[in-house]
């Protein structure tokens, strides 16, 4: 009888605990609407650490955003400043910050609420001066159910610099007018340029944004400058070939985002006169207390656009006319369309 | 007429011994391999070390250079600006201070006294005397400078020596050190950089809403016909380095089974194992839409940007912009395919977005 009492008390308290206690399952919903910093650059000497606060706001205005978060490396893509994330990578790359940083694994989100998570980073004391960066990754929850689930994520993507005695090592590979869609480097163009580039190898142990001017010249003499050779301020990653494209001609529109001002720049028409242009880059680079280095470069390219290709040909075609035509009256016949050219001989005839 | 032309050609033929094939060939040359005169030569090995690269900390600054030309020189002119390039207009970096500043100690090329003339300028003079060692080390150290307030702007110090003791007259060498300051906890400019991002079937235009839908059942899968679906993400940034878009996640597999991701952009075609998205309107099967938002710099990536064609690869760049893009609505489309050998079962799979900045 006592063990029939213990069965059925024990099968009531399962039924409760199933019934009054919610169990969480992959289907509850949670907002995929955030937003976050995407960068962060941090200065740490060998030995200390940084404590920062990570913001992140839910936008949705019904529903919790859950996020997990954990730190990945990342490398370059390309000759861009797209990250390549590296989401299964297990072994830390030898820029990583992963075994220096801390971040909570969840952090939960209210609707149209911001919240501020703790981060820190501790470097080693014998860590060696240069540049170290990962990135904090936080991801929503995969949804359960349908053919095909969506899951939305956001990347911070953190750097830092230990300050000391570095390896800087920039090589300049290219430089001279650049199409941005076709991403190549031109000497000669029907379309009127409005982007001069140049490309850079590291080779160092540092991430480095180079500083400096271009300057164009055209035949005559006409100077256009671009002050500002990376205004973004973009990086060259470790071991990375980084192209940087610097607009001739920069348009800036102001606009609102999220109650805040930004600053929107757009590459313009330069109005370049069609002909041949010489183009000086002169940059530098170099981090606190190691040398300041220069890589200084001149280039050229034709800008030649077809309507001016056309008036050249038919210049050049009732030039070689006129000569024509002048030739034939040095040597003493007259010129008719269309008929020979009468002689001298034939005139004494 | 006629008999003009000939007396024309006659006299300036007459000039043809001035103007030689050996003249116009010296002349080039010489246009070619002259050397100017007055050629400069930059310093070598020129460094800035700052003792503290606070933002608007007071602290001691120490500049090292080598002296390449070995000519007297008499003095050694500082210009403290934005660009390090000689001949730009020089303008003062925000917040820096060298009105007090004092040279405590010198190295290498000594005897020099600093004079500060304006709050960008300092010059060091001394009785003009020769380089000793071309190619050794210099080093001058000044106290009391304020560093520069921008933490996102980097500044310059141009260098000029030359023979006269105030900083006037040809110059010798010239060359210019970099600097920046950051703070060691963060560097964060006034406005923040700021990330937005929402995925799901349906979103609004500046991510304020979503359809709390975040999945799509595309139905019994047939070798006859190609089952499609779409989602939307926005995304927007005012950070000046732009945002990507990555995806990640497998193509659909049930178990064991997957249907095949196409590798590259191509066209829908039913009865094939094909498993595709892009994110442009596609008018052979009525799915998608074409990015919508003002800002023209925010693309889909070239393999995700054709109509009709289709591909997937895991951890591909989908969109991207190189710099501040406000909000951007993408909708992606997605197509099925399958052929009639393969197995049957439930095929699913998670697809992954990740926005991130870039660098």
């Amino acid at each position: 009888m006592k063990r029939f009492k213990s069965i059925i008390l024990a099968a009531l308290a399962v039924f409760v605990v199933a019934t009054y206690i919610p169990v969480p399952s992959a289907s509850a919903q949670s907002s995929s609407a955030l937003s976050i910093a995407p960068k962060k650059n941090y200065l740490i000497e060998p030995g200390k650490s940084v404590t920062d606060k990570l913001v992140i706001r839910n936008l949705d205005s019904q529903q919790d955003l859950k996020l997990y978060m954990r730190v990945i490396d990342f490398t370059y893509t390309d000759e861009t400043g797209t990250p390549k994330l590296m989401l299964d990578e297990t072994e830390p790359t030898t820029w990583s910050l992963r075994p220096y940083t801390k971040v909570p694994e969840t952090v939960t989100v209210r609707p149209n609420s911001s919240a501020s998570v703790d981060m820190s980073i501790k470097m080693p004391a014998k860590i060696g001066a240069g540049s170290y960066y990962s990135a904090i990754i936080y991801s929503t929850t995969a949804p359960d159910g349908g053919n095909v689930g969506l899951a939305a994520s956001g990347v911070t993507l953190a750097f830092v610099t230990v300050p000391g005695s570095m390896t800087e090592d920039l090589t300049l590979k290219s430089f001279g007018a650049y199409n941005p869609t076709e991403k190549k480097y031109t000497n000669f163009t029907v379309n009127e340029p409005s982007v001069i580039a140049y490309t850079l190898v590291n080779k160092g142990n540092v991430t480095e944004a180079p500083v400096g001017t271009i300057t164009l010249k055209n035949w005559f003499g006409q100077e256009y400058k671009i002050e500002d050779v990376n205004p973004s301020k973009s990086l060259a990653l470790i071991g990375q070939t980084r192209t940087f494209q610097a607009c001739i001609k920069l348009a800036s529109a102001d606009a609102n985002f999220k109650g805040t001002d930004a600053e929107g720049n757009t590459c313009v028409s330069p109005g370049l006169w069609p002909g041949y242009y010489s183009a000086n880059l002169d940059i530098f680079y170099g981090q606190n207390g190691n040398l300041t280095k220069e890589i200084t470069k001149s280039g050229y390219f034709w800008y030649l656009p077809w309507w001016f290709l056309v008036i050249v040909i038919v210049l050049i075609l009732a030039l070689a006319f006129v000569i024509w035509r002048t030739v034939v009256m040095i040597r003493g016949g007259s010129f008719k369309i269309g008929g020979r050219p009468r002689t001298k001989s034939r005139r004494r005839r | 007429m006629h008999h003009r032309v000939p007396r024309l050609h006659g006299a300036f033929f007459r000039f043809r011994t001035l103007f030689s094939e050996e003249l116009i060939a010296l002349l080039l040359v010489l246009f070619v391999f002259v050397v100017p005169a007055g050629a400069t030569t930059r310093f070598e090995n020129r460094s800035l070390l700052m003792m503290s690269t606070q933002p608007s900390v007071t602290t001691t600054y120490q500049l090292s250079l080598d002296y390449m030309s070995p000519e007297p020189v008499g003095s050694l002119d500082m210009l403290f600006c934005e660009s390090p390039i000689p001949y730009d207009p020089c303008v003062k970096p925000a917040g820096l201070n060298i009105s007090q500043a004092s040279l405590v100690s010198q190295t290498g090329e000594v005897g020099f006294s600093a004079q500060v003339l304006s709050d960008t300028h300092i010059i060091l003079s001394r009785t003009p005397s020769m380089i000793v060692g071309t190619g050794s080390k210099s080093t001058y150290t000044f106290s009391n400078i304020v560093n520069p307030s921008s933490q996102t702007t980097s500044f310059s110090i141009r260098l000029k020596s030359h023979a006269s003791t105030n900083a006037t007259g040809p110059l010798i060498d010239f060359g210019s050190v970099k600097g920046q300051v950051g703070d060691g906890i963060t560097i964060e400019t006034q406005v923040p950089p700021m990330l937005i991002f929402c995925a799901a079937e349906e979103v609004a235009d500046d991510c304020s809403e979503t359809n709390g839908n975040y999945f799509t059942d595309m139905g019994n899968l047939s070798k006859d016909a190609t089952l499609t679906a779409q989602s939307q993400f926005g995304v927007g940034t005012n950070a000046t380095g732009g945002f990507a878009i990555t995806v990640t996640g497998n193509p659909l597999t049930a178990g064991t089974n997957v249907i095949d991701a196409m590798q590259s952009p191509a066209e829908s075609r039913a009865g094939r194992n094909q498993f595709g998205i892009n994110l442009v309107e596609n008018s052979d099967l009525g799915v998608g839409q074409n990015p919508e938002g003002d800002w023209a710099n925010a693309v889909p990536t070239a393999a995700y940007n054709q109509p009709n064609r289709y591909t997937y690869i895991q951890g591909d760049v989908i969109a991207a912009s190189p710099n501040v893009s406000l909000m951007k609505k993408f909708t992606v489309s997605y197509i099925v395919n399958v052929s009639p050998s393969l197995r049957a079962g439930v095929y699913t799979t998670t697809l992954n977005y990740i926005a991130s900045g870039r660098f």
